[in-house]
């Protein structure tokens, strides 16, 4: 089979994909989600996966800047992007507001479903800087989150977004 | 949870992908999206040979103008689609429609065309489709063709796509003046829709005339012009009572079957009420643009 | 009853969560997360059918693919291991296996398990496995399943009850033949599950040599688990290593070990590592369910409209549940009379087996479909009797004054004022105002309605009571274990028995044991997993029935407490004062009036552990203690079986107000007011999440969450895609009020909180649905409240055919 997007294998593909910023390679079958390449290949276990077929949201990756699911992103789809996961956000100890707004608030319980909310409140926020509560509760419908019953992580975005906001006040 | 063994291409230019279909026959598979396949793949529902990844055909993503209406590439995501502004201008029903496709996250992936080409009963884009006379492109090893959205759906999850047709652009006609809506009622929001109505209504003298059209979903194999109802409308003024005739006959012909989220009767009378709620929209934009 | 009891201590604090940053940088370890090298990867082939005979099971074509390492079959299974044991003995118990053996019994039950190089390889093995079926009746209908004629799951068992039995309590024919009104209704209790974001998991190593088997597991409950997996492997209990990791939420759920005996043997046939995870599909077939089934109640009424005694026929559907199939049962007991003064109360138990997933433990356990039946009957009281189900109610609620209060099943409500949590709720909600709204909004058609719940929210539950079923003993009684340690630098390290699953303990711990030794929380290190090398615990040692609060805290106040003794008599020594003159404050131990005489908390441990001859003279070194705490408040059934189920009770009362769209039936949550009083709070912060969050869980469960079995006993919901979770715009806003009426029954007046609005919401959402409706004459028997299942009862009604 006459393969691109990566030279084929014996039905495996190399992958090229600039994680946070950090350009990464791995040769997988073509069947290899996004979600099970980084975890397996790259060992980022904070990408989780709660459904595999697409309802959850725990397995939300910025991929190219937006959210996408990676359990419904096959890691060759994905070659030559940029990906954004969890570990990517904070910078060393200085967690990204978001990070801070849900810890803040306690937006979190297990904290199995706070990898994709995140990243989805912060692609939220960097489109809409100041999201009333059911634009929060929209952008965030899906992903499940089982624990908490929404109301602190609902908090925790308007929280993030009030300091995200003051920030960009402060020049 | 994980599909079967397959192998992948994304060719650069779309005779490539094309002809690599076409020599796949039944065993290959056009990758889009990947916001309905995938998940059937992960399920092992689908078991494909060779997934043909169009991302690569650059020229199949974006909108534009087509006379005074809009064209649409088949890879164009639907998050996209749904801000175009000529999309929301030309197309308002067709904006109005993604906006209720699951949410942000499957908007960014899925495309405009996957969702034509995937054909699902209860999808809001082939209703949009249908309700606003699209013609859609396919281009295979025979060359291109345009099928009316009229033509293309022919039942659950299935189109007039030819194994080896590879779905590449979608045009709607120009609908400025007509009055239109899209409504849905769904468990949660961002689920596929228990029933849902998308409405075009289009004066002709005071009277509503033939392009004004009902599709519903939700009671059928795939979206269904409602004609019973549609007939009530031709020719008459759009008053509420004209309006409230044609809902009521909303659900003609449709059997939709018993399931977990509720009986037949109950979706025949969403169908009526989804319609009707509709039908109102749709007039108040008639009467006021 | 103090509003926030204000505190100088930690304890009572809101503090942030300590274990927070992990898992908000993505740095937690889950189960998943774990790997080890060479690590095989465990598929499991499940029943397609509800009940059929296994004629053959053919493995040989999936054991020769590349990439798989190893298969096990049923028979497999059952040749190297003693059948299941299981936690409530049941007469002629049938011989059960991790595998089927012989017959499938429910849809999903596992078949053939088997080790592969990658889990995608394991699936592609299991399409190669052969099995015949042949199919046999489904027993789907629990009250159906009890008919002498009825297919039986296991022909060995007479039948398929597993448990029946009549519980008295006091006078119940004298009260219902003197009563003035008798009001009864049958409600069918629904299949739905709180479904931990993160599923199941196992990861298994064997020890060559010493054959030591580890077993990592998000298992919740690993005092019990323990004894169970040792015996199937036929090791000693000092031969396996349990160690629970970071949990993706729990909820009782999380509880399988016949999946720990498959990996530890599939681990054991390859000499590799294994690894076995749930899918999404898998946990929502088989892991467990909540039990549906059917309640009939009666209440009788004096005519003033006291509660004279309540008669409850239970049926509980347990699928094919036999490892602790009195639990949706017994719990009932626990919170039978809710928080009403009801003095004669009689249960008709019938715990049942259908070929559906086996249920198991799901926050609250038979007290959400207790709490629905008994509430919802008030319901139909009030309108019978003319009378606002919130004065009802009042007129009812056993006083403060009466507190501590026995009930007649023998549980003893320990603190609260029920009284006022419902004046409070219904002033939180503005209840007088939302009937006038509601009166406007009929007027105009619109179907607007108002429903309460008063909830008593037991905790700890007490193992004795499962002699009401077994009348073995055996087990009794409940606790759990501490670890306190001060480390030589001064450093606090605690671990417990138990295991967390997003409940905040590492942050409530620390706070508790920075109080008894007067350190500050951020010098408090809690074990972040449980580890049964390590850790110390008991049978009962785990995470369930809402025990943290009231029993837990006994088992670290006490190892804090002697390790704080020792600290004193140490420094007292070194100090040359008298013990009962050292105070200890913020890591230093001083002299009561001598300022300046003083050692640090470091000091301290140094000597414990290296300076060892300044010790006093005999002493043993160390500052560590361990305590196993006993719960004083469990008792054994008497002579009238009467006894506690659980130990501690808070309360709370919930006020939703709903309106139900007439054109599609679906139900909007306009307002959701809570009050609750859980006793002394240790983190108001954590409690009140815990708050949201269950009550989130009764929402989903009562209006969107149902497992749907066919009458063939095929899952019709079997993704996420039709088992619906609610969603953030499916959970209304809360407003919360805590009220503290500290328990005088438990180490820090504290009591549970985890289980608290599962218990009430399905009834105070479904009282307000059917006020709403009450103009249509349309009555709430069943849930969940779909939009299907509500316009189809208003189309009835309005067609003058009732509901
Ligand atoms: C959680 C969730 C919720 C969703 N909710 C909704 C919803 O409410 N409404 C809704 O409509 N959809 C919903 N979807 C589906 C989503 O809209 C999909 O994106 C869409 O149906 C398919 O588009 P895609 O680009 O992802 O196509 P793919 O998944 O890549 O493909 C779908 C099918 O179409 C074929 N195909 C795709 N593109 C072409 C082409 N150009 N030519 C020929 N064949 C092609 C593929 O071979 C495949 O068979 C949901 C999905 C998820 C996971
Ligand atoms: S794991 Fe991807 S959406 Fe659930
Ligand atoms: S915190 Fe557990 S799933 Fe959200």
């Amino acid at each position: 089979m006459s393969v691109t997007g990566g030279a084929a294998v014996a039905g495996r593909h190399a992958i090229a994909i600039t994680v946070n910023d950090v350009p990464r390679r791995a040769t997988v079958a073509a069947r290899t989600s996004l979600l099970d390449c980084l975890r397996e290949e790259w060992a980022l276990t904070g990408t989780h996966a709660g459904c595999e077929h697409g309802v959850c949201g725990a397995c939300t990756v910025l991929l190219d800047g937006r959210p996408a699911r990676a359990c419904l992103t096959l890691a060759v789809q994905a070659d030559g992007a940029r990906v954004t996961t969890i570990e990517g956000l904070a910078e060393g100890d200085r967690l990204h507001p978001v990070q801070e707004g849900f810890w803040e608030c306690h937006g979190l319980q297990c904290g199995f479903c706070t990898p994709g909310m995140v990243l989805t409140a912060v692609h939220l926020l960097e489109t809409n800087p100041a999201p009333t509560e059911i634009e929060i509760r929209e952008a965030l419908a899906g992903n499940l989150c089982m624990c908490t019953g929404y109301q602190n992580i609902v908090a925790a975005v308007a929280w993030a977004a009030a300091r995200l906001r003051e920030r960009s006040a402060t020049p | 949870m994980k599909p079967v063994d397959f192998d992948y291409v994304a060719p650069p230019v779309l005779e490539e992908a094309v002809a690599v279909l076409a020599s796949a026959g039944e065993d290959g598979r056009v990758l889009a999206g990947g916001q309905s396949l995938i998940p059937l793949l992960n399920l092992r529902l689908v078991r494909p040979r060779l997934l043909v990844d169009l991302r690569r055909l650059t020229g199949l993503a974006g909108v534009r103008a087509a006379g005074d209406g809009v064209a649409i590439g088949a890879m164009t995501r639907q998050a996209d689609a749904e801000t175009a502004p000529l999309v929301r201008e030309r197309a308002p029903l067709l904006a109005a429609a993604l906006a209720h496709v699951g949410h942000p996250a499957i908007r960014f992936r899925g495309t405009v065309g996957g969702s034509l080409a995937h054909a699902d009963p209860l999808a809001e884009v082939p209703a949009a489709a249908l309700a606003l006379d699209a013609t859609l492109t396919l281009t295979g090893p025979d060359g291109v063709r345009r099928v009316a959205a009229e033509d293309f759906f022919q039942g659950f999850l299935a189109t007039a796509a030819a194994p080896g047709e590879i779905l590449t652009e979608i045009e709607i006609p120009a609908c400025a003046g007509r009055g239109w809506a899209f409504v849905e009622f769904s468990r949660r929001h961002g689920d596929f829709a228990l029933a849902g109505a998308a409405v075009v209504l289009a004066l002709q003298d005071g009277r509503l005339g033939p392009a004004s059209r009902i599709v519903v979903l939700g009671s059928a194999d795939r979206c269904h012009r409602a004609r019973a109802a549609e007939a009530r409308l031709h020719g008459e003024p759009p008053t509420a009572s004209v309006l409230d005739a044609a809902a009521a006959v909303a659900d003609a012909g449709l059997e939709p079957a018993s399931d977990v989220h509720g009986s037949a009767e109950y979706r025949r009378h969403l169908v009526r009420t989804m319609t009707a709620r509709a039908l109102g929209l749709a007039a108040a934009r008639l009467a006021a643009p | 009853m103090t509003l926030h009891a204000a505190t100088d201590g930690w304890v009572g604090r809101p503090l942030r969560r300590v274990e927070d940053p992990r898992f908000l940088g993505g740095r937690a370890s889950y189960l998943d997360d774990l790997r080890l090298p060479d690590l095989l990867h465990v598929a499991m082939l499940r029943s397609p059918h509800a009940h059929a005979r296994l004629a053959a099971v053919d493995v040989r074509e999936a054991a020769a693919m590349d990439g798989v390492a190893a298969v096990l079959t049923g028979e497999d299974v059952a040749g190297a291991m003693e059948p299941l044991r299981p936690l409530i003995p049941i007469p002629n118990p049938p011989r059960t296996y991790p595998l089927a053996v012989g017959k499938v019994r429910y849809v999903g039950e596992p078949v053939v398990a088997l080790a592969a190089r990658d889990r995608a390889t394991a699936e592609d093995a299991l399409e190669r496995v052969r099995v015949e079926y042949e199919p046999l009746p489904a027993v789907v209908d629990p009250e159906r399943a009890l008919d002498p004629g009825a297919p039986r799951l296991f022909e060995e068992m007479e039948s398929n009850a597993l448990w029946r039995d009549v519980l008295t309590y006091g006078d119940v024919e004298g009260a219902f033949a003197r009563a003035a009104h008798v009001v009864r209704e049958r409600f069918t209790i629904h299949r739905y599950v709180s479904t931990p974001l993160e599923t199941f998991g196992v990861m298994a190593q064997v020890e060559p040599g010493t054959g030591l088997v580890t077993i990592w597991s998000n298992d919740q409950r690993p005092g019990l688990t323990s004894g169970v997996v040792a015996a199937a492997l036929g090791i000693p209990q000092s031969r396996l290593r349990l160690i629970a990791p970071d949990i993706g939420g729990g909820f009782g759920n999380k509880r399988k070990a016949p999946y720990l005996i498959v990996a530890a043997m599939l681990a054991r046939a390859t000499g590799r590592p294994v690894k076995y995870v749930e899918d999404r599909r898998e946990s929502l077939a088989a892991l467990c369910h909540a039990a549906n089934g059917v309640i009939d109640i009666a209440l009788a009424l004096d005519a003033d409209g006291r509660f004279l005694a309540v008669h409850v026929r239970d049926v509980v559907d347990e699928g094919c549940n036999l490892q602790n199939p009195t639990l949706h049962s017994l719990l009932k007991l626990s919170n039978i009379i809710g928080c009403y003064g009801i003095e004669a109360v009689r249960f008709e138990a019938a715990a049942v087996l259908t070929t559906k997933c086996p249920s198991g433990a799901n926050r609250g356990i038979g007290k959400p479909a207790m709490c629905f039946a008994l509430e919802r009957i008030v319901d139909v009281a009030a309108r019978r009797l003319g009378r606002d189900p919130a004065a009802l109610r009042a007129a009812n609620l056993i006083p403060a004054s009466a507190l501590p209060y026995r009930t007649p099943v023998g549980a003893i409500y320990d603190s609260g004022d029920y009284p006022e949590t419902l004046r409070r709720a219904l002033a939180l909600a503005g209840y007088e105002g939302l009937r006038r709204t509601q009166a406007t909004a009929r007027a105009e058609g619109r179907l607007i309605g108002i429903g309460i719940a008063a909830a008593i929210e037991p905790s700890t539950s007490n193992l004795s009571s499962y002699m009401l079923a077994t009348r073995r003993p055996g087990t009794s009684g409940v606790g759990e274990a501490a670890l306190v340690r001060v480390e030589l630098d001064g450093s606090v390290r605690v671990a417990t028995g138990n295991v967390a699953s997003g409940q905040g303990y590492p942050t409530a711990i620390a706070q508790i044991v920075a109080d008894e030794l007067g350190v500050a929380p951020s010098a408090v290190s809690v074990s972040p997993w449980f580890d049964s090398h390590e850790n110390p615990w008991m049978f009962s040692s785990g995470s369930f029935s809402n025990k943290f609060s009231g029993t837990d805290t006994g088992a670290i106040l006490g190892a804090a407490r002697a390790v704080r003794d020792k600290l004193v008599t140490v420094a007292a020594h070194l100090l040359e004062a008298a013990p009962g003159d050292v105070v200890v404050r913020d890591g230093v131990l001083g002299v009561r009036g001598a300022p300046g005489r003083q050692v640090t908390v470091a000091e301290v441990a140094t000597v414990a552990y290296r300076d060892l001859l300044a010790l006093p003279p005999g002493m043993a070194g160390g500052l560590e203690a361990r305590h196993y705490y006993v719960s004083p408040l469990a008792d054994v059934p008497d002579a009238d079986r009467r006894v506690a189920v659980q130990l501690t009770f808070s309360n709370s009362v919930h006020v939703a107000a709903v309106e139900v769209d007439r054109a599609t039936g679906a139900v909007r949550i306009a307002k959701y007011a809570i009050v609750h009083d859980c006793g002394r709070e240790i983190n108001p912060r954590i409690v009140e999440a815990m708050v949201h969050g269950s009550t989130a869980h009764g929402i989903g469960a009562t209006l969107l969450e149902e497992f749907v079995y066919d009458a063939e006993g095929q899952l019709l919901t079997t993704t996420f895609m039709d088992y619906l979770k609610p969603t953030a715009l499916d959970v209304p806003p809360f407003e919360v009020v805590s009220l503290e009426s500290p328990s005088p029954r438990t180490p820090l007046g504290a009591k549970g909180v985890g289980e608290g609005g599962a218990i009430p919401s399905l009834a105070a959402i479904a009282n307000a649905v059917e006020d709403a409706l009450a103009p249509l004459g349309v009555r709430v028997t069943a849930l969940p409240l779909s939009p299907a299942r509500l316009w189809e009862a208003m189309t009835r009604a309005g067609e003058g055919r009732g509901a």
